[in-house]
């Protein structure tokens, strides 16, 4: 038996700021690639890294702890990483823990270009 | 709120409100506890936003126990539940060299940041929740009582 949504990460920047585009569930067993995939993304020193995870129906303390890391390091390059959340209980989730103040969350990639 | 050395007897003693699963200590493996958290929750009638609260709380606890070894073993989960309303996770990690999997688990530097957020999140999500060890068999637990929906 395999997890019906599995995880899957696609990665696009040129022109323009970098976007990783992730979807499925980010879970203890999908954040190895996810911390990956973005780590490969900053390491290109991008001045806005945008994660959208639109597409993401689940994401757990291990994937948070991907981005806050990811966070971190954009900070203190003085990049900026964004996000795009749709699903509901992923923005409860960020209020819930706290983390919406340490991101800047949005609701489309439009929007997230010109935050 | 985290209370150590407290195991709760699982509510749902009757038969048909208890669900047992077994699957080895392996990330790849936690779509099922996942899977059937949300199953239970939707059978003791829990709303929606519960069902998903639940779901992402058992998970937690599956990371909770699979960060206390170094690979391998097994998790039995207990899911029990009473009429009113009141739902039970225990989750026990025994070091079973002979069933355990492959161990799978991301490496320190991916979940460093983790810890804190899990029990963050178990905090919000749940009415409460702990954990013991005892020897080498970890346990992990928490209770979660259903919203009733007004009207």
């Amino acid at each position: 038996m395999t997890n019906d949504a599995q995880f899957e990460v696609t990665v696009s920047g040129q022109p323009g700021p970098a976007v990783l585009r992730a979807q499925g569930e980010i879970d203890v067993a999908s954040a190895p690639e996810f911390h990956d995939a973005l780590s490969g993304l900053i390491a290109e020193s991008p001045a806005v890294l945008i994660v959208d995870m639109s597409d993401v129906s689940f994401i757990d303390s291990t994937g948070l702890g991907v981005l806050v890391s990811a966070e971190k390091q954009m900070r203190a390059e003085g990049s900026g990483l964004r996000l795009v959340v749709t699903h509901p209980q992923i923005t409860r989730l960020l209020e819930l823990t706290g983390l919406d103040e340490v991101f800047t969350v949005v609701s489309n990639t439009t929007d997230a270009v010109n935050a | 709120m985290t209370t150590p050395l407290s195991t709760p007897a699982v509510v749902g003693t009757e038969s048909a409100q208890r669900v047992e699963l077994s699957l080895a200590a392996d990330a790849q493996m936690l779509f099922l506890a996942r899977m059937t958290a949300a199953a239970v929750a939707s059978r003791a009638n829990f709303a929606y936003d519960q069902v998903e609260d639940l779901r992402l709380a058992t998970d937690e606890l599956c990371i909770r126990l699979m960060s206390e070894n170094d690979g391998g073993g097994r998790i039995a989960l207990v899911f029990g539940w009473d009429d009113e309303g009141t739902l039970d996770v225990t989750g026990t990690l025994t070091p079973d060299g002979s069933l355990s999997g492959n161990g799978h688990r991301p490496p320190a530097a991916v979940t460093e940041p983790s810890d804190e957020l899990s029990e963050r999140i178990l905090d919000a999500l749940v009415d409460d929740h702990g954990g013991e060890t005892i020897g080498d068999v970890h346990r992990a637990w928490l209770r979660i009582r259903r919203h009733e929906l007004a009207g």
